[in-house]
This record gives C-alpha cells, sequence and structure tokens, in this order.
C-alpha cells in the first residue's frame, strides 16, 4: 500500500517543516513579527552547509550512510544561518523605529539581499552535496515503506533537536525566560528579564534550527537559492495550524502540514474520482497547505494548540 | 502662478523629485534624439512606467489608505493580465469570444471575485494574517495558471494579443491612415569638440499603434488616479485612513471596519487588474514568469518609496521602478564584462554583478526595501497634510 | 437617595441607558468578570471604581463590544446589544473613548474631529459618485459641527493643527470633543484624566459636567478618585470582577468594604 511509503515520506518532510516553524514560531512571538526571511535563513544554513561539506565532507567515519563530516557541516549551516540572522537583526531589525508590519516589510528586504548574495555566489541553478542516493531499505520494502537511511538521519537529528529544545525550554533558566518573554515581553522586562539577551539567543536558536532545516532539506530535495522561499508559505502554514507563538504549536503544525503534503497523490488519486475537480495533481501541494491554513484562518484563528502561548 | 514661484513653494523632496522626474525625461529625449532608444521602446518604457502607476496606486489604496498588507499584486495583476489575454491571444485555449471590453470586464470581475474570497477569511485578524495568507494566494495563482495547461497554456504563455483598439471603428484604421513621418538625420556639434548625428528615422504605421496605445494608457492612469484622489480625501477615505492608524477607534465611533477593509482591498486589486490588463496589450504576450513574487515586491517599492498613502507617491514610485528594471537591463548592455582595474576580490564581485543582472536587481530591491524603512518610512513623498473634500471648506475658514 | 448605599449595584433605577446582567468574562483560568450587574440612570454621571485587577477595563470592553462575554447581557437603551459589534453597539448610542488612543498620523485636529460624525453620507463610495452634492452639503455642515465643537472645548485654535502635534491633555479634549460628535446617549471614558496634570484634569471635570447639564449620560472609569468623587454620582465600586457597593461619593467613601477591597487590591 502506498500510503504506508507515503505517511512515511510525509515523517521525512514534516521533521524538515517542524525545524524551520520552532524558529518562525519563536521569532513571531518574541521579536514580534512575522519573519518573511525565515525562509531565505534556511537556504543560508543550506549553502553554508554546502561550502562546509566541500573542505570537512570526508572527516571522520559513516554514521546512517552519511559521514560524520556531513552532520558537522550541518551544524556550521546552523551556526552561519544564526550568525547571519543575529547581525540582521543589530544591523537592521533593532535600529529600525517601525512597528512590527513595517518589521515584517523589511524582512521581504532581508529575504531578497540573502536570496540575491546565494544567487551571486553560487548561481540560480540547483546544485546538490553530491552524497550516493541510497536505495530504499531492503527490510522495509516488503512493508510497503520505501524510506532510505538518509532520510532516518533526517527524522532522527529532527527528534534529537526538538527534545532538546524541550529540554532547553522546560528546564533551563533561559528557556523559562524565553517562555516568559513570549508570554508577555514588558511583564517579562518588569521581571527584570534582558529581552535584549533573550531576543539574541531567539534569533540564534530560531536560525540555527533553520539552518539546519535547510540542510536536510538540501539533502532531501536539493538546493536552489529559492529553496526556503518556495517552502516559506508551508512553514507559516505549519505555524498558523499550530497557533502563532506557539512553540510545540508549530511542531505539531509542522509535522501535520507535512504529511498531507506528502499525502497529495493520494489525495488527488480520491479527487480524480470526483466530478468537477480538476486534476490536482501533486503540483498543487502548496495550493492544498495554503487551502488548510484559510480554512484554520476560517475557523479557528488562534491554531489548533487554542491561544496557549508556548 | 509662475515656474520659479511654483517650484519655491515646494517641499525639499517636491523639489527633489521634481527634478529627478524632469531630468529622467530629459534623459529619455535626449535617448531618442540621439538614436540611443529608438521610438518605439520609448513608448514602451512610457507604457511600463504608466503600467507600474496603476499597480503603485492600485496597492496605494489597500496598504497605504487602509494599511492593508497584500503580497499578492502579481496575482491580481495576473488575474488582469490573463483576463485579457485568454479573451483576444491567438493562441488562447479557451477563446472566448469578445474583444477588449469583454477581456476588461472579466479582468474586473475575475479581480473583484478572487479579492473578496481572501478578504473574507484573513480581514477580521490582525494586519500579518493578510500578508501570510496573501502570499499564499499569490503562489497559488501562479501555480494554477503553470499548471492548468488547458485553460492557460502553462509556462507556454499566451502570443498574439493584437493592439488594443484593432478592430475598433475609426480608432483601428487610424494609425494605418495617418501618414509616415520622416525625419532627416542631423549632425550637430561644437566644431572641433564633438558631433553627434541626430534625428534620423521614420514614424510609419508602428508607431502610431505605439502612440495610440499610450494615449490609451494616459486616459487610464489619469482616470484612476482622479477617481482614486477624489475618494482619497472623501468620507469614505477617512474611515480608511483612521482605520490604519487606529482600527479600534474607528469602530468605537461606529464605523463598520470590516467593510471598509473589504472595500478598499477589492478596489485596489481591481486596479491592479487594470494595470494587468494593459500590460497584456503593452507587450503583447503574457506568460507565468509575469506573476513571480519579485513583480509584487517591484510595487511595494514604488508604494513604500513613494511615501504610503500618498497617491503623488505612488505615480513616482511608478517612475522609479521602471528606473530600476530598464535601467539594469541598460547597464548589462554597456558595462565592461571586467572591472578594468585589477583589485583581487573587487574584480569577483564585478564579475558576479555584472554578469548575473538577475540577482543584482534582486539585491537592490532587497536593500532598497531595507533602506528606505530605516532611513525614510513615511517615503519620499508622504501625504498632505490635510485631506478634506474640496468643496466643503468654502464657507467656513479657508 | 444619593446618601444611600446599596450592597451590589442598585438596580432600582427609572430610566436606565445601560444595563448590564450577570456579565461574565474569563481569559484562559484568570476570571476577569464575574456576574457584574448594574444599570446607569438617564442624565447621570456614573463612575466605575475599583483596585487595579477588578475588572473595569474589562466591563468598558465587553459593554461597549471590543470583548464578547461568556455570559450575561448588555442592553442600552432597552435594546439587547449582548455580542454584537462595537460598531453595531455605537450604532444604539453608546460611544466610548480610550484611555491611549493612538494619533492619527497626517491628520489636522478637525480631520480627526470629522471621524466621529455619524451617518456620512460621504462614507458610502458610490454616494461620492452619485451624489456628490449631498456629500459636499454634508461634509460642510460636518466641518462647520466640529469647529463648533473644538471652540466648546475652548481649542478652536488647534483646528488645523497636525493630530499628532497635540500635548497629552489636548489629545483628551479632542478625544472627548469628537466622541460628542457623534452625538451619544450614553459616553463611556475609558480614564479620561490618566497622565494629564491637575490643571488640565479640573478642565476636564468642569467639561464633563458641562456636558452632563446639557443632557449626556455619562460613565467613566478613573484611578484619579480626587477627579471621581468630585464629579461622579453614584459611584460603583467593583471588585474581583463583580460590583461591591452603589452609592454617593461620601456613602462609598466610608463603607468598610469599599477600604478592605483597596487595602485587598494593594497588598495583592
Amino acid at each position: 500500500m502506498a500510503l504506508l511509503e507515503l505517511l512515511a515520506n510525509g515523517l521525512v518532510f514534516s521533521s524538515i517543516i517542524v525545524l524551520a516553524s520552532i524558529g518562525l514560531s519563536l521569532v513571531y512571538s518574541i521579536a514580534d513579527f512575522a519573519n518573511f526571511a525565515h525562509g531565505d535563513t534556511m537556504a543560508v544554513g543550506a549553502y553554508a552547509a554546502l561550502l562546509a561539506f566541500g573542505v570537512i565532507g570526508g572527516v571522520g567515519p559513516t554514521v546512517l550512510a552519511l559521514p560524520v563530516g556531513f552532520f558537522l557541516s550541518l551544524a556550521v549551516g546552523g551556526a552561519v544561518a544564526a550568525l547571519v540572522a543575529v547581525i540582521t537583526h543589530v544591523l537592521v531589525y533593532e535600529p529600525l523605529e517601525v512597528d512590527s508590519i513595517g518589521l515584517l516589510i523589511t524582512s521581504i528586504g532581508v529575504a531578497f539581499v540573502y536570496r540575491a548574495i546565494i544567487q551571486l555566489r553560487f548561481g540560480s541553478n540547483p546544485v546538490e552535496f553530491g552524497i550516493p542516493l541510497q536505495r530504499p531499505i531492503d527490510a522495509l520494502v516488503p512493508l510497503g515503506i520505501r524510506i532510505t537511511v538518509h532520510e532516518i538521519a533526517i527524522v532522527a537529528s529532527a527528534a534529537i533537536l526538538v527534545v532538546g529544545l524541550h529540554l532547553l525550554l522546560q528546564y533551563t533558566d533561559l528557556g523559562r525566560k524565553m517562555r516568559a518573554t513570549a508570554d508577555n515581553p514588558s511583564l517579562a522586562r518588569v521581571a527584570g528579564i534582558r529581552t535584549r539577551r533573550i531576543e539574541w539567543w531567539t534569533w540564534i536558536i530560531g536560525a540555527g534550527l533553520a539552518g539546519v532545516g535547510g540542510g536536510f532539506l538540501g539533502l532531501y530535495n536539493q538546493l536552489s537559492p529559492r529553496m526556503g522561499f518556495d517552502i516559506l508559505l508551508v512553514v507559516f502554514a505549519a505555524v498558523i495550524l499550530g497557533g502563532i507563538g506557539s512553540v510545540y504549536g508549530a511542531m505539531a503544525g509542522g509535522l501535520l502540514i507535512g504529511v498531507i503534503n506528502q499525502l497529495m497523490p493520494a489525495i488527488s488519486n480520491v479527487a480524480v474520482a470526483l466530478p468537477l475537480v480538476p486534476n490536482v495533481g501533486p503540483a498543487y501541494a502548496d495550493t492544498v497547505a495554503f487551502l488548510i491554513m484559510v480554512a484554520v484562518l476560517l475557523v479557528r484563528p488562534s491554531g489548533i494548540a487554542g491561544g496557549e502561548t508556548t | 502662478m509662475s515656474l520659479r514661484e511654483r517650484y519655491g513653494g515646494m517641499t525639499r523632496a517636491e523639489q527633489g523629485v521634481s527634478l529627478f522626474v524632469c531630468g529622467f525625461t530629459a534623459l529619455l529625449v535626449v535617448a531618442l534624439l540621439t538614436g540611443g532608444l529608438t521610438p518605439s521602446y520609448t513608448l514602451y518604457l512610457a507604457g511600463l512606467t504608466g503600467m507600474y502607476v496603476l499597480l503603485s496606486l492600485g496597492l496605494n489604496a489597500q496598504w497605504g489608505y487602509t494599511g492593508l498588507i497584500n503580497f499578492s499584486v502579481a496575482a491580481f495583476f495576473g488575474l488582469g493580465a490573463y483576463g485579457a489575454a485568454l479573451v483576444t491571444a491567438s493562441n488562447s485555449p479557451l477563446a472566448i469570444p469578445g474583444g477588449v471590453l469583454v477581456g476588461l470586464v472579466l479582468a474586473v470581475v475575475g479581480s473583484a471575485v478572487v479579492a473578496t474570497a481572501i478578504a473574507i477569511p484573513t480581514l477580521r485578524l490582525r494586519a500579518d494574517y493578510l500578508a501570510i495568507a496573501s502570499l499564499g494566494l499569490a503562489e497559488v495563482v501562479r501555480q494554477i495558471v503553470l499548471n492548468q495547461r488547458d485553460w492557460t497554456n502553462g509556462s507556454g504563455g499566451l502570443r498574439g494579443i493584437p493592439d488594443v483598439f484593432a478592430g475598433w471603428p475609426v480608432l483601428g484604421p487610424l494609425p494605418g491612415e495617418l501618414p509616415g513621418l520622416q525625419f532627416a538625420e542631423y549632425a550637430v556639434g561644437i566644431p572641433g569638440l564633438f558631433r553627434i548625428r541626430v534625428l534620423g528615422f521614420t514614424l510609419g504605421e508602428p508607431f502610431w499603434t505605439d502612440l495610440l496605445n499610450f494615449v490609451a494608457v494616459v486616459v487610464f492612469v489619469a482616470a484612476v488616479y482622479l477617481l482614486l484622489r477624489r475618494v482619497h480625501r472623501s468620507p469614505w477615505g477617512r474611515v480608511l485612513r483612521t482605520i490604519r492608524s487606529d482600527e479600534e477607534l474607528a469602530s468605537a465611533l461606529g464605523k463598520d471596519t470590516y467593510a471598509f477593509k473589504l472595500q478598499s482591498f477589492v478596489l485596489g486589486s481591481v486596479v491592479m487588474a487594470l494595470g494587468g490588463v494593459f500590460y497584456a496589450y503593452l507587450v503583447a504576450y503574457v506568460d507565468p514568469g509575469d506573476l513571480e513574487p519579485i513583480n509584487t515586491f517591484y510595487v511595494w517599492i514604488a508604494v513604500i518609496l513613494g511615501g504610503s498613502g500618498s497617491n503623488r507617491g505612488a505615480m513616482f514610485g511608478g517612475f522609479v521602478v521602471v528606473a530600476i528594471r530598464e535601467g539594469t537591463r541598460f547597464a548589462s548592455d554597456i558595462l565592461p564584462a571586467r572591472l578594468p582595474v585589477d583589485v583581487p576580490v573587487l574584480v569577483d564581485v564585478y564579475g558576479a554583478i555584472v554578469s548575473d543582472f538577475g540577482s543584482t536587481r534582486l539585491l537592490i530591491v532587497g536593500l532598497l526595501i531595507v533602506l528606505v524603512m530605516r532611513l525614510r518610512p513615511e517615503g519620499v513623498l508622504p501625504p498632505q497634510r490635510e485631506l478634506l473634500w474640496p468643496s466643503a471648506l468654502e464657507e467656513t475658514d479657508e | 437617595m444619593s446618601d444611600a448605599l446599596t450592597t451590589g449595584a442598585n438596580r432600582e433605577k427609572d430610566d436606565p441607558v445601560l444595563e448590564v446582567e450577570g456579565l461574565r468574562k474569563r481569559f484562559g483560568g484568570l476570571v476577569a468578570t464575574d456576574d457584574a450587574s448594574f444599570a446607569v440612570e438617564r442624565g447621570e454621571i456614573t463612575a466605575l471604581i475599583g483596585p487595579n485587577g477588578a475588572g473595569k477595563s474589562t466591563i468598558f470592553n465587553l459593554v461597549s463590544g471590543f470583548y464578547e462575554p461568556d455570559a450575561g447581557t448588555v442592553r442600552v437603551d432597552g435594546t439587547d446589544v449582548t455580542g454584537k459589534q462595537p460598531h453595531e453597539i455605537a450604532d444604539e448610542g453608546l460611544v466610548r473613548t480610550f484611555q491611549t488612543p493612538r494619533k492619527l498620523e497626517g491628520m489636522t485636529v478637525r480631520e480627526a474631529m470629522l471621524v466621529g460624525a455619524g451617518d456620512q453620507p460621504g462614507e458610502s463610495f458610490l454616494k461620492l459618485f452619485t451624489d456628490a452634492a449631498g456629500v459636499a452639503a454634508a461634509e460642510r455642515a460636518n466641518v462647520e459641527a466640529a469647529h463648533e465643537m473644538l471652540e466648546r472645548f475652548e481649542i478652536g485654535h488647534l483646528a488645523t493643527q497636525p493630530a499628532t502635534d497635540l500635548s497629552g491633555g489636548q489629545m483628551k479634549l479632542v478625544e472627548l470633543a469628537r466622541a460628542m460628535l457623534a452625538e451619544p446617549e450614553l459616553l463611556l471614558l475609558d480614564e479620561p484624566v490618566a497622565g494629564v496634570n491637575p490643571t488640565l484634569a479640573n478642565t476636564l471635570s468642569d467639561h464633563i459636567a458641562r456636558l452632563n447639564d446639557d443632557g449626556v449620560t455619562v460613565c467613566l472609569i478613573e484611578h484619579d478618585m480626587e477627579f471621581v468623587m468630585n464629579l461622579a454620582d453614584p459611584v460603583i465600586v467593583l471588585d474581583r470582577g463583580s460590583v461591591l457597593v452603589e452609592g454617593s461619593p461620601d456613602a462609598v467613601r466610608a463603607d468598610d468594604r469599599v477600604i478592605d477591597a483597596y487595602l485587598g487590591g494593594e497588598s495583592a
């Protein structure tokens, strides 16, 4: 049954979306604007990982059919994305004297600058890490699941990062302060939490995870300068589905949107049987994410997590 | 009022803008006279400016008046362009019968319907939801145009869109009936210093056709501008401006803010679609590339640079965008591929920028957005201090 | 009648403009308004007071339609407006002001005033084209009314000033004047003298008293006790989301329960 394969595939795609959604949601609640440069931050991370992979790619033994150097490269990608985000925050967002809508518009400009620089350096055409593609794991094929070791690596890494973030948010001083700031920035400031430092960490964590997600997206598909912008809509849909400002909601939303996105071929098989629905092919995966988002906005704008923050 | 007094009465920003527009126009005229630009290309540039002015006026009616963030300018533009093209293009799969007017009606109705559909779920929510949803809408419209080949011919685009007035009585055959004008070539200059050749072209039927198209867009832009100016200074526009600053205040004073926002959004979207209709006739060809998000943000640059909420600003912004778009194209033709001086890193950067002007344009658009928001968020020509229904003041103090 | 103090609100009023019954609102686990009931008599200045967190602002937002109540009803002039949109409630004659309104960018004071006038033909998009003469006539009348209203509040000289260049006190005056252009049955004032110097607070107090003499019913919330006690009668005291007592300023001031509520509120 192809459905199982699609679900498995959906989980892989979901992992990437979840990594991206967390950062978008964190920035949304703590820096207080919809960051349209978040997708291109993913691309920055992916290309930084590509550069690093060229240098340290062969280092170390192989884990899950990927050299340890690849994971190190992803870490570099995440670090570069975090650095770029913090620099942008200090140079661009912080000195601005505009409201959150002004910041939103500015972030579009930032997104274009990131992408233009990537295009100027790497060209507009897709590139790859050059890691040999894997065949689906033989043992799982009889079950109808065609999933590669690489994809297991993506899911496992994302799971580790999400658990790490959870521990950070729940059990560290920084995490508690982040949650308090997300909840009520002015109250947090009154309570003596230095929100400026919290904002920095928000950018570092959010952009770092996005950068790693971008690297995985590059492994899963390809790298292209538009990779992040193209996926941004799906990430926004996940964040809105989960409820803006809720990190755990974003995780749930990312999981759901990712799976639905990959289920499109199956859905379209059903849709073909219906009258009046013109050949809704996989090309419309984004459209479906969009329609889900609009439906959520109509029915329950606070998201499935229901307005509970962080 | 003499020209000098008029100039003296302007703010510094207004003076700067006037000088920029005059200088730019003068440059075009010189380029035209010296053969740098052909007469047809000059008219094309003027038409393109008119189209961007329409798009900017449309976005200004949403963002500038009411504070609605619309990131699907390209989609409404595309609805207009495809609406016009599907009726008149020679390879239109749908081959809807009718002429220019049917296409126009299709574009207006289509954009109004789509605008309403996206506005209903989002306009009751915070402003950023509309931003996100409209970015999604733009992508969905682009996907549909790209994938529904049986409706839109997909990535092949629609070709063979006739002239606006083709088949019309009087105006249709007019360009063919006008005499060809021949301009002899002259050489001018200062002896011993320089000599250039000027003129030396013939204005025939194609030119008259283009000129007629251009006149059509000027009439169009003027009509839209006057209409928008009227509604902007009306009590209706005043409610929109109140919503932009403080929506709660507007509703506490008994204004149905949702209805006003809806009207403002639909109005702006229809104006954008008109820009699209005109574009289809201007270039006689549309394809899904016209719906790329970058086209939305060209228009955003025009509006925020010109001055959000200012119709004059939006017109100026339209000018600037054409200058960026066509200016970079022009620069890519004349700039040498290699930096003449050999500075290590600079050579590479220069090479990358010159060899890929698409990306350079993207960079310029991005930097401009950031710089305007940083240095002059109110834009170059912010709206006038007071907007009142003109005849309302006659009997009071002014 | 005015020395009397009632436990809970005095619901025995002859001609109430506003009647609130069993109003309840919770945010997450926090109950902000809990079974609040009271009435505002026509022609009086009624004040709602109470310690921080007593639920004054929440009640204002519930009454004016900015929050939707979980339970209870709100009637304006006998019409049930529970759960209606703010603009619909404003159409019923209830006009509110805000503690800190945002500045209307790019407008002059008189422009900002004109937004207040109700039933403007020029607010219909179609009429701008089909009935230009009617629009112009109404606008002319409204401009005149705005000037007159500004004169009544002694700020006529500000008419053509940018609305963004006003002092805090002037903004409060403009807000009040604008609300009056809407010809309200009931004026809801949200902390009318918050952040205003004592001299201006007195001026505002005089203006509100004068409006009341002209027949405008006022309901206000305010922290400045001196202002409240000089201006309002009756005073309704809220505590933890519901009405504690209602009575004349003197009676309220002398009541132990009120003092306890304030002390309890301070220490919480």
